[in-house]
């Protein structure tokens, strides 16, 4: 160990001895100083991860520190105790990332989007869009405007009454027959 | 919460702690309770009839101190497995007591083997093993999960089996003070198996006892309610 490195050890050794007797002061300064290396040390050898994931890590090792601090003592030297916890938790969270990795499927996109399928049946019966396009077109004119504002151009209610004049309950009675009528009218050609 | 506001709850946290001791130490604290506990046991028990003979006996003595040293030397293993940056090399110290304990089981089956030929050996089923095993370690086991609780949980795995080793050695120690049964095979089967088994379980139940997991979620706990 070079001299300044044990002049650190010792340093750090003094703090920590503090921190066990109860010096709050003693403790955040030596926190503060051993977080930048806690940090360097996660970022090599979690180069892979994100910066909210190696914070994350940080924060797992120094809460570590903390509940185990009566594990260090002030006889021995402090980083082969801080290194050892390091190590140790880093491993751990390497474990808790595989199996979080295991667990995750990546999809471009999802095939369904209710589990219930009663929930997908006019995603499986409406693919032709040109069909249902046509569908719209042969809509009585309240029942098409009403469909194209609220359902094609996801318009609010408020933004369609403005546009159109209707009251709201009307275009909510004139979205709810022209569905009924697509549905009727596309379930009919299948 | 960003990491300085961590670390100023943490100071602002931080009470009086007192350093654990080391490993000799602790297990020194932890003999200091399971001793007498297993003295009592045993003469609560009985001790068995022919306890003075069996002390003038070599092989029961061997196998006697191959036991309490393996029971030690786990206790001291499993302190030192809870001790962040402490030399591993301790983790092996329970290998040697061990074996000799093994290797003396052995040698005793084969003197009865020996003296009895492989069908005549004597061998039969001994369940009081198992429980007097358990009534004697019961406390040195409970003790020393307590103590391995206070350190760090690197290893919980082995710090358990660890220390249901040393607990399961100590009972097994003790059983033989008030449990007559010396045939070789009988007490490498019944008894040693005990013990194995035992460390096996206290192993299986590391992770549940000792966690990461439940000291931080401690730690969380009292950060919340300060």
């Amino acid at each position: 160990m070079t001299t300044s490195v044990q002049d650190q050890n010792n340093r750090f050794s003094a703090m920590m001895k503090a921190a066990q007797a109860g010096d709050g002061h003693a403790y955040s300064r030596l926190l503060s100083e051993i977080t930048p290396r806690i940090r360097r040390i996660i970022q090599r050898k979690r180069a892979f991860q994100n910066v909210q994931d190696i914070e994350d890590l940080v924060q797992d090792v120094l809460l570590s520190l903390h509940s185990v601090r009566a594990t260090y003592d002030p006889q021995r030297p402090f980083f082969p105790w801080l290194l050892a916890i390091v190590r140790n938790r880093l491993a751990d969270g390497a474990r808790r990332y595989a199996r979080g990795s295991r667990n995750e499927i990546l999809v471009d996109e999802l095939p369904v989007t209710f589990a219930d399928e009663s929930a997908n049946i006019e995603k499986i019966l409406y693919r032709d869009p040109d069909q249902l396009k046509q569908a719209i077109e042969q809509l009585p004119r309240g029942q098409r405007e009403a469909i194209k504002m609220l359902k094609l151009k996801e318009m609010t209610l408020k933004e369609a009454s403005s546009q159109t004049g209707t009251s709201i309950s009307s275009l909510k009675v004139s979205v709810h027959r022209g569905i009924a009528a697509l549905r009727r009218s596309l379930g009919s050609k299948e | 919460m960003d990491t300085n506001s961590l670390i100023q709850k943490l100071a602002s946290n931080s009470k009086p702690t007192r350093p654990l001791s080391n490993p000799w130490a602790r297990t020194a604290i932890w003999l200091a309770i399971s001793v007498p506990y297993v003295l009592f046991v045993v003469l609560i028990i009985s001790p068995r009839e022919d306890i003075l003979e069996k002390l003038g006996n070599s092989r029961f003595l061997i196998e006697q101190f191959a036991a309490l040293a393996t029971g030690i030397t786990a206790a001291v293993a499993a302190f030192a497995s809870t001790i962040p940056g402490y030399n591993r090399k301790y983790l092996l110290l329970p290998a040697l007591p061990l074996s000799a304990w093994l290797g003396t089981l052995g040698v005793g089956c084969l003197l009865d083997f020996s003296h009895y030929g492989v069908h005549g050996t004597p061998f039969h089923a001994d369940w009081f093993c198992i429980p007097g095993i358990v009534i004697v370690g019961a406390i040195p086991g409970f003790a020393i999960a307590l103590m391995l609780k206070r350190g760090a949980p690197l290893t919980p795995t082995l710090s358990t089996a660890f220390a249901g080793l040393a607990a399961a050695g100590i009972g097994d120690f003790g059983l033989r003070l008030f449990h007559p049964e010396d045939t070789g095979l009988v007490v490498l089967i019944w008894q040693f198996g005990t013990v194995f088994i035992l460390s096996l379980l206290a192993g299986w139940v590391g992770r549940y006892v000792l966690s990461w997991r439940l000291r931080i979620t401690a730690e969380k706990r009292q950060l919340a309610a300060q």
